[in-house]
């Protein structure tokens, strides 16, 4: 048999001259984004509605759907840490209600509301290491360790408020008028979102925890092998969705003004939905948190629309699920075929 | 001088001995090769070396200093860089995060983007790579991942480097950009395991060699020069395995014959593709595949080799053309529907795509008959399954302490002969065999090679995809080559040899059309 390498006969075969990599332009860029999807959908859909409905354009009513988009949008921003690293937290709606209820205990009993804001914090931080635990040292699966948390938390909610609405709040404190105020002609809770979307951006793409994270969901075997702290980062990203959780429930609490033990409920599965219509896959390996906050506004804006198109009340649910479904759907597919299309030889 | 040394290590796994104090020593500067069988204990040497498992006894040595890694991670810390024979990369992450494990630069609490690209492109221009940083690693072909990992390795200027089958996914060009790469090292006094089974590569690649048999060192720190390759084969191989070899070749082909003769009676016609156009992929694609035929598909990377298999097995879609199976009719929509057909698909990418690696032995051999395509009935019968596996083990010559074990315990070869396993279980009537024998040695490759010939003997038109220029000329009736998107030569008989094969890969022009020309 012939040298399987033959060995002056490599002719020269321009190996030294690399090809230069393709330039994409612009749009392209924007549609190769794991944000244009969602973006399009929200635009189109708002668009839509303007159009059978100018009123639905009104900036008074934008702004308001964005308003109650923030409280889906900054736990979907918590989750998409933990879901790029393949893990998840369902209980974050439980956790945004027991932060907020807590706070507005503390706050009945006369600590100063600020104080008050920041053990709730702690505490949200908290419930999140206990999933964390939960998942590091009992080896439960996170979908199943943050189900019977999610109960657990609302448990305590239930608990601690004896099922009743906390009231008689200290209204007057800046606790309550600075959060629920106006810079320069938006809410506050909306200026705490953008900011929110900022920081945590930079986090998830440009610091060595984001990288980690992203890394861990792309190829959890690789990752150990790298000498990724696997479990540190599990435990911070748990925490780090807790700590959001609690923020959501400080900016509920000053904007309803009271504690509702119900509150919150239908969130965990909004923000999941939020994190994957955003481009954030539930196999890991991509995160995007302004996508998962559009996601949470896109969802909005459905529950909104559904109203101007005259959908009765106990209908909504159901098609706000199937508008999801939907999203999912499409986005799926979308991703399919451009993956499809970009297969290159391998 | 500084030198990496490992002394009297010894290793054993259940009862097995895997290493019998091995003494092994890399001298800085030189690029040192790491030869032997199947199972001849190089994998776990090199585990050793970098951190992954700890010996039972022995210790390793970094200029002088006795060492103690726990992991992957502090071997790093020592500069002892890993390349491993798996790809360990993230798909998802830009080309340059791939870069960085860990290791990311910084400015303040941010990564430093713009100091990582400053740092990483003389090392990618010295490979020879130029890709788009900021594009998802996905997006590079497997040859160029396998150039990423490199670079990822020399980026953090490690005072040894170990080479785990860096080039076995590699093309003949990638390996004469590896080769630039190697003569940077050595000017840089790293000291450079190699680990490979293309011999004609350690020939040209490396300065040293040490041989492992069964456990043990049979040829420590020879020059390279003073060897052939057939001597370093025989020296491999051993007197007495040699014979073992031979016998144990026949019987599995024997085997595999009994079985390939069931298959004729079932499929009968030739593979054809005609006029087929692979969307994204190769143009123009006319061939015939009869009865008992092999053919070949090569090129470099990119060159379409790759799209007209995949197309076939109805992985890719196709834009024109058609493709007929032996049974008369069209190509199937995907790969179950071809599986059905019985087309059997025998990838080398077993990490992905081939096994289920925690999975036992009998459960991967069963994973397409009896599970995937449930032929065996409703139910399954665990002690049925076990035999049948128990059978392959037998009549194939799996190297297994039993089918209950893992899969990922065994070696490499023995892990792709498993595959074959599961495929042969199927008795299927159309073998696609793409880079079948990646990262494994020499003798289960002849193994495998004479089981596909067994197969396509009995009437199973073979495609081989395949870079392997042994295996093309070995292996195959005729081997189509492909440059750029279209088939540019078809070398048979004489014609088909490594420097023509090697010459049209990268020229696009076969021997023949020179005659025209």
């Amino acid at each position: 048999m012939s040298q399987p390498h033959g060995e002056p006969v490599l002719p020269d075969l321009a190996l030294s001259s690399p090809v230069d990599p393709p330039r994409r332009s612009l749009a392209s860029r924007f549609l190769r984004a794991n944000e244009a999807s969602v973006i399009l959908a929200t635009v189109g859909l708002v668009l839509f509605i303007g159009l059978l409905h100018p009123s639905f354009l009104q900036p008074s009513q934008l702004i308001n759907i964005v308003q109650q988009a923030v409280f889906v949008g900054i736990l979907a921003a918590g989750l998409s840490f933990l879901m790029s690293m393949r893990e998840i937290d369902l209980s974050v709606e439980s956790t945004f209600a027991l932060t907020l209820v807590s706070a507005a205990l503390l706050m009945k009993a006369g600590l100063n509301p600020w104080l008050a804001a920041l053990a709730a914090l702690v505490l949200g931080a908290l419930l999140g290491g206990i999933n964390a635990a939960a998942v590091q040292y009992f080896k439960i699966p996170s979908l199943i360790a943050t189900l019977a948390t999610l109960s657990m938390f609302r448990g305590l909610v239930f608990a601690l408020s004896n099922g009743q609405q906390v009231t008689g709040l200290p209204l007057d404190h800046p606790f309550f008028s600075v959060l629920s105020g106006n810079f320069l002609g938006l809410p506050l809770p909306i200026w705490c979102l953008i900011i929110l979307i900022a920081v945590l951006s930079l986090i998830m793409g440009r610091t060595p925890y984001g990288y980690r994270v992203r890394q861990i969901g792309s190829n959890p075997a690789a990752a150990s092998f790298s000498g990724i702290p696997v479990a540190r980062v599990r435990v911070q990203s748990f925490m780090l969705a807790g700590l959001l959780a609690a923020v959501a429930g400080l900016l509920g609490l000053s904007y309803f003004t009271s504690a509702d033990p119900n509150i919150g409920g239908g969130f965990s599965l909004s923000a999941v939905a939020a994190v994957v219509i955003g481009g954030t896959p539930l196999r890991g390996g991509v995160g995007t948190v302004p996508g998962a906050v559009l996601g949470a506004v896109l969802l909005t804006v459905v529950t909104s629309g559904l109203v101007y198109f005259n959908v009765p009340a106990n209908w909504s649910q159901f098609a706000t699920g199937l508008v999801i479904l939907i999203a999912v759907s499409l986005d799926s597919v979308v991703r399919n075929r451009n993956r499809g299309s970009d297969a290159s030889e391998s | 001088m500084a030198t990496f040394e490992a002394l009297g290590i010894r290793k054993s796994y259940g009862g097995t001995h895997a290493l019998k104090g091995v003494d092994f020593r890399v001298r800085s500067g030189s690029v040192h090769a790491l030869l032997g069988e199947n199972g001849a204990g190089k994998s776990t040497l090199v585990k050793i070396l970098t951190g992954a498992q700890r010996p039972d006894a022995g210790e390793v040595q970094l200029d002088g200093r006795v060492v103690h890694f726990a992991n992957t991670a502090e071997a790093g810390k020592h500069g002892v860089a890993v390349v491993s024979q798996e790809l360990s990369l993230f798909p998802d992450m830009d080309v340059l995060s791939n870069l960085y494990p860990m290791r990311e630069r910084r400015r303040g609490p941010l990564v430093d983007r713009t100091e990582m690209r400053r740092l990483a492109l003389p090392v990618l221009h010295s490979l020879g790579l130029n890709p788009d940083l900021n594009a998802p690693l996905a997006d590079l072909s497997l040859a160029e991942r396998q150039l990423i990992e490199i670079a990822r390795a020399l980026i953090t200027q490690p005072q040894v480097l170990v080479l785990d089958e860096p080039t076995s996914a590699l093309e003949a060009s990638s390996s004469a950009r590896l080769l630039s790469a190697l003569k940077v090292l050595r000017e840089r006094q790293v000291a450079v395991v190699f680990v490979s089974h293309i011999l004609q590569e350690v020939m040209d690649l490396c300065d040293e060699v040490t041989v492992l048999r069964d456990g043990e060192v049979v040829l420590a720190s020879a020059p390279v020069k003073s060897l052939g390759v057939s001597g370093i084969v025989s020296t491999m191989l051993g007197d007495r395995a040699k014979l073992r070899r031979v016998e144990e070749d026949a019987e599995s082909r024997a085997g595999v014959q009994a079985l390939a003769q069931q298959v004729t009676s079932t499929h009968a016609g030739p593979l054809t593709v005609s006029g087929l156009k692979v969307q994204g992929g190769a143009q123009d694609v006319n061939l015939e595949v009869r009865p008992g035929e092999v053919i070949g598909l090569t090129g470099l990377m990119g060159a379409g080799h790759q799209s007209v298999l995949e197309a076939v097995a109805g992985l890719r879609r196709t834009d024109a053309g058609s493709v007929t199976f032996p049974d008369g009719r069209p190509g199937p929509r995907d790969l179950r529907a071809g599986i059905a057909r019985g087309l059997a698909y025998v990838t080398g990418d077993r990490k992905r795509l081939g096994l289920m690696l925690d999975k036992s032995i009998w459960e991967n051999v069963a994973a397409v008959q009896s599970v995937g395509l449930g032929r065996t009935g409703l139910w399954l019968s665990v002690p049925a399954l076990r035999q049948r596996a128990q059978d392959y083990v037998k009549s194939i010559g799996i190297r297994v302490g039993s089918v209950d074990h893992p899969v990922s315990s065994l070696s490499g070869g023995n892990q792709q002969k498993v595959v074959l396993a599961k495929w042969l279980e199927t008795q299927p009537g159309l073998l696609l065999l793409d880079d079948p024998t990646r990262g494994v040695d020499v003798g289960a490759k002849a193994e495998m090679h004479g089981m596909v010939r067994a197969l396509a003997d009995g009437g199973a038109p073979t495609l081989v995809c395949s870079t392997d220029l042994e295996e093309l000329t070995g292996l195959c009736d005729r081997v189509l080559v492909f440059y750029a998107g279209h088939m540019c030569a078809e070398l048979s008989g004489e014609a088909l040899n490594s420097q023509t094969l090697l010459e049209a890969m990268n020229t696009g022009r076969g021997p023949s059309a020179e005659v025209a020309a």
